[in-house]
């Protein structure tokens, strides 16, 4: 190739936007223009029972109605309150589990790869089958009784899923062994990447394992934490494949967390307008949520 | 053939200047060396010479013709980078080869500029093992094998060397230079230590703050430098500067312990005295400049002896192992041939009758 | 209280020694340096006198004490590691007050020890500036200063100036050994550089292998080597090695040195020493410890290559086994190519034997 042949470097930049083109208008069309169809619907009343196409929902406009009435929706507001509680047991549980996890992998021991397969397996299980899975687990002669009964003796006959407390305790159980792995996984990588030589360097000027710890390893892991936290605390927003086989949503409403609702009312009451302002709002939460939690990250 | 030039050269990046206004023009077949202190420019300069960046103000020139535009492919220039980049998936044959394949280069010829290299840096017992399997000073010669055997226009290393053990480092200098008397090709070298760069080099270039100070053989510019900033560069231990003004027929620094006869010259304001320039004996009333001797490096083949006169420090470098103890009173003198002289501005002062450097 | 013994120190790991047999002591408020090229086992010895690594054989003893199954922070030793390891999210202070908090020391001796340690370090105006982005230079002092604070008895360093650029080197070469003269602990300092370990050492150890090759002053290793690899290894260029048989000839005893010719006639100690040989010797002389002289005396050589290294100029004699050099100020005016008669002065002249390698001693 004769040397005019070849681009340079500028003519090199150039050619690759050139090339990259019609990825970035599939990326366009795939995100951006579903979020402005979704806006477009949300301030209108649409359903699809109204009879019209889409495009011409402008014929039930609403302006900002839907958002007002989410806002004083209790059913949209009681499951917001059982999603967060989710959240708020489950993360830090599945946190905690998952650094003691990393910290034992940290080292070498006897059975270290064979436990690693093991522990990575829920992560491959389907959310659907593990809801049946701990479907069958929960009912009242199942095994988690009869393990209760076992250990405690005194034989045990809750009915977990029929129960609106326990059936909720039983979803987070669920859950709290779908999602450990990830966050095992995840803190390992943030408990290798902390330098070897520091936490020598502190041995050597006499600091215990617990002050290395908390002074050297957990600072130098902050970034991946924080990744590992947002990740999963957006995730809960997104609680469905499993919960649903399991409960339903049920008993009642019990176990209904946001996505169950959205759920819901989409495929039962069909007020597709409500539903894309549901979904945009929480939409616009989590972004602000994702970004500050960036913020803190890149510092 | 290459002939490689810098006209007006000026390169930034956001708002540091990278690359000051240089021009240089480095001869075929010379092993020219950039020299100065860590973000000076070097590094930049290279870039420039291979076509990774462009520059923002002036030309590069390759034998003659201007290459801005031109990739770093087409340009033909081999280079060895400070981190070496082997690949690590490769064995050593492996690595040193790609580049010849890459360009569709016949097996036959692969094999034998293969053989050719790896005989050159000694490399042939270990052609069959791994990067990873490698020492530090096998992996450094297996890079510059591949530099080798691609047979381009001029060779460029950025600081190829500096991660070796100081005995092998001495080794290897001498033999790069050997190959590159051999290859026949222009080698433009970058590095940080004074002493490899004068051991190499036919000419080099001193930089600062992406500019270029002075251009000249090791020998001249140690013996003539441009500036105090140069002066202090080269040689080791460094170069004695210190604060000096005229009186009358006399120059006069360290707080007027030291004496010389005035030279002829004006706007003096500072001088240099190189270590080894300096002439210690015992201190008998007479000639020289009386001195406190404060501490004795031996070093072997010479001795670093630092000394206070009139409240400043001196170092003087000894040949041999002189018998001389701490506390010691001497008697400094010096060749006044052999002082160096030092405007405001730290430009070295010349007689009028004297060319400039270079 | 601070001296250092190693007796009988082995170590392996797995099928390799890293370490055979080291025994070595250092005296208290020694600067010993632990000298050798990469992989002789100098940072082994130097992790096991830290406690980092437990000895497969032998014992260390700080003083009287054997430190056997004392933990690596119990050791009161500081270390200075090769890239620092500076807490690097932390800021200066808390870098260098990290032991006496740790420690649970009082605020207001924290406090205090901190800002004198600044202090005698010039560290003060660095003190709340992140550790993270900070010069090499600082950065050594900072690293000092964290294992200093803590008043340990004894000062490992491994290497801690081979990441930093050879223009700086001699700077802070300077400042540790002022440093050293300070503080008056004993220093075990490990380094790859003859250089750097002549300029700062009391003593020096050298290593390679795995095995102490020889143990002295700086001096007393650079006069009389006691084996072909301190020989080589110490002085920059090392010392010439020349292949030879000791001969008597009738102007006296000398080395024939076969290609080159006949070495000057030996000074009675060389001569004493070259009667102890049992074969083939090995005729050492320092490159900057030949004269030049006219033909037809001394050995004969051809130049191969000169170097101009500032100050000096290095003249590359001959070639491969046969090969050698010399070092003399600027005005020598010999250049490739031409031949150069050199002899060596007679007193420096070191024989070794040729098998085992070891230098040859007239008594």
């Amino acid at each position: 190739m004769s040397p005019a042949a070849k681009p340079g470097p500028d003519e090199s930049a150039r050619l690759g936007l050139r090339l990259t083109l019609p990825a970035q208008v599939l990326v366009l069309f795939i995100s951006v223009f579903p979020l402005l169809m979704q806006l477009y619907i949300s301030l209108t009343d649409w359903s699809p029972l109204s009879g019209l196409a889409w495009p011409r929902a402008w014929e039930m406009w609403n302006t900002f109605a839907n958002y007002t009435d989410l806002l004083s929706d209790n059913r949209l507001w009681s499951a917001l309150g059982r999603t967060l509680l989710v959240m708020a047991i489950c993360v830090p549980v599945e946190f905690l589990l998952g650094l003691g996890l990393a910290i034992l992998f940290a080292d070498n021991f006897p059975g270290k790869r064979l436990l690693y397969s093991i522990l990575i397996m829920p992560m491959m299980v389907v959310p659907a089958v593990a809801g049946y899975m701990f479907y069958m687990l929960f009912q009242s002669g199942g095994p988690a009784n009869d393990l209760l009964s076992a250990i405690s003796g005194i034989p045990v006959t809750v009915a977990w899923l029929s129960d609106p407390t326990l059936a909720l305790a039983a979803v987070m159980v669920a859950d709290i062994w779908q999602w450990t792995p990830l966050m095992f996984l995840i803190l390992l990588a943030g408990l290798v990447g902390v330098p070897q030589d520091q936490v020598k360097a502190a041995t050597l000027l006499g600091a215990n394992a617990w002050q290395r710890f908390v002074t050297i390893v957990l600072p130098r892991m902050s970034a991946i934490i924080i990744i590992a936290l947002a990740i999963r605390v957006i995730e809960c927003f997104k609680i469905f494949d499993t919960l649903f086989i399991m409960t339903g949503g049920g008993p009642g409403v019990a176990t209904e967390t946001i996505s169950v609702y959205i759920y819901k009312i989409t495929t039962q009451d069909l007020i597709w307008g409500y539903v894309a302002a549901i979904a945009l709002a929480i939409l616009i939460v989590l972004s602000v949520a994702c970004v500050w939690a960036m913020k803190r990250m890149a510092k | 053939m290459a002939e490689i030039a810098f006209r007006h050269v000026t390169k930034r990046y956001g708002r540091t200047l990278a690359v000051d206004d240089a021009s240089f023009t480095v001869a075929d077949n010379e092993f020219f060396c950039f020299f100065g202190p860590p973000l000076s420019g070097k590094s930049t300069i290279l870039r420039l010479i291979l076509g990774l960046e462009k520059p923002d103000v002036g030309e590069v020139l390759i034998d003659g013709r201007v290459v801005n535009a031109v990739s770093p492919a087409a340009r033909n220039i081999a280079m060895v980078f400070q981190n070496l980049a082997l690949f690590p998936h490769m064995t050593a044959a492996g690595n040193i080869r790609f580049p010849l394949v890459e360009r569709g280069v016949p097996e036959l010829q692969i094999r034998a500029r293969m053989a050719d290299a790896a005989e050159k840096l000694h490399i042939t017992h270990i052609l069959h093992k791994f990067p990873g399997q490698l020492s530090g000073g096998e992996r450094q010669r297996v890079a510059i094998a591949r530099a080798l055997v691609r047979d381009p226009a001029a060779y460029l290393m950025d600081d190829p060397i500096s991660a070796l053990d100081a005995r092998l480092r001495e080794e290897t200098r001498v033999e790069l230079k050997r190959i590159q008397r051999e290859a026949g090709r222009t080698l433009i070298y970058v590095t940080h230590d004074q002493e490899e760069a004068m051991s190499v080099a036919d000419r080099m270039a001193i930089l600062e703050h992406g500019a270029i100070r002075q251009i000249g053989t090791p020998s001249q510019i140690y013996d003539h430098p441009a500036t105090a900033y140069v002066a202090r560069f080269l040689g080791s231990p460094m170069m004695n500067i210190l604060t000096a003004t005229r009186q009358g027929y006399s120059v006069s620094a360290a707080g007027a312990a030291i004496q010389l006869a005035a030279p002829d010259l004006t706007g003096i304001a500072s001088l240099g005295l190189r270590p080894e320039d300096l002439r210690v004996s015992p201190w008998a009333g007479g000639t020289g400049s009386p001195a406190t001797v404060i501490e004795v490096e031996p070093l072997g083949g010479h001795t670093v002896v630092t000394l206070e006169a009139g409240g400043t420090r001196l170092r003087a470098m000894l040949r041999g192992q002189p018998d001389i103890r701490v506390s010691a009173q001497v008697a400094l003198t010096c060749d006044p041939a052999r002082v160096h002289y030092f405007g405001d501005s730290g430009e070295t002062l010349r007689p009028s009758h004297q060319g400039g450097s270079e | 209280m601070s001296a250092i013994r190693l007796e009988n120190l082995v170590k392996r790991f797995g099928a390799f020694t890293a370490l055979k047999t080291m025994d070595l002591a250092v005296d208290d408020g020694e600067f010993m340096a632990l000298l050798g090229p990469s992989g002789c086992g100098k940072s082994t010895t130097m992790n096991m006198i830290a406690g980092m690594e437990r000895p497969s054989e032998g014992r260390i003893l700080f003083g009287d004490r054997d430190m056997a199954g004392v933990a690596m922070g119990q050791r009161g030793v500081g270390f200075v590691f090769q890239n620092y390891a500076i807490f690097t999210h932390m800021s200066v202070r808390q870098n260098l007050s990290y032991g006496l908090r740790m420690g649970g020391r009082p605020k207001a001796e924290v406090a205090q020890r901190t800002g004198a340690i600044a202090d005698l370090l010039q560290l003060g105006d660095l003190l709340d500036r992140p550790a993270a982005g900070l010069s090499v230079n600082i950065l050594q002092r900072v690293a000092i200063g964290r294992s200093a604070v803590m008043e340990p008895a004894i000062f490992l360093l491994d290497e801690p100036l081979s990441n930093v650029d050879a223009a700086f080197r001699a700077v802070m070469r300077t400042e540790l050994k002022q440093l050293q003269r300070q503080f008056r602990q004993t220093m075990v300092y490990v380094t790859h550089d003859q250089l750097e370990a002549m300029t700062m050492a009391d003593r020096i150890a050298v290593m390679d292998h795995g095995v102490l090759q020889q143990v002295g002053r700086p001096l007393e290793i650079y006069n009389d080597p006691a084996n072909l690899f301190v020989a080589r290894f110490i002085g920059s260029p090392g010392m010439n090695l020349l292949a030879g048989l000791p001969l008597e000839t009738a102007a006296g005893p000398v080395v024939d040195l076969g290609a080159i010719g006949h070495s000057p006639v030996l000074a009675p100690a060389q001569a004493a020493a070259a009667r102890r040989a049992r074969g083939a010797v090995v005729y050492g002389f320092r490159p900057e410890q030949v004269a030049t002289v006219p033909p037809g005396h001394g050995m004969a050589m051809p130049v191969s290559f000169v170097e101009r290294i500032g100050a000096r100029t290095i003249l590359h004699l001959g070639h491969g086994a046969q090969g050698a050099k010399a070092v003399f100020e600027n005005d020598v005016g010999l250049s490739p190519g031409s031949m150069a008669h050199l002899a060596p002065i007679p007193a420096a002249i070191r024989l070794f034997d040729a098998e085992t390698g070891v230098a040859l001693r007239g008594t």
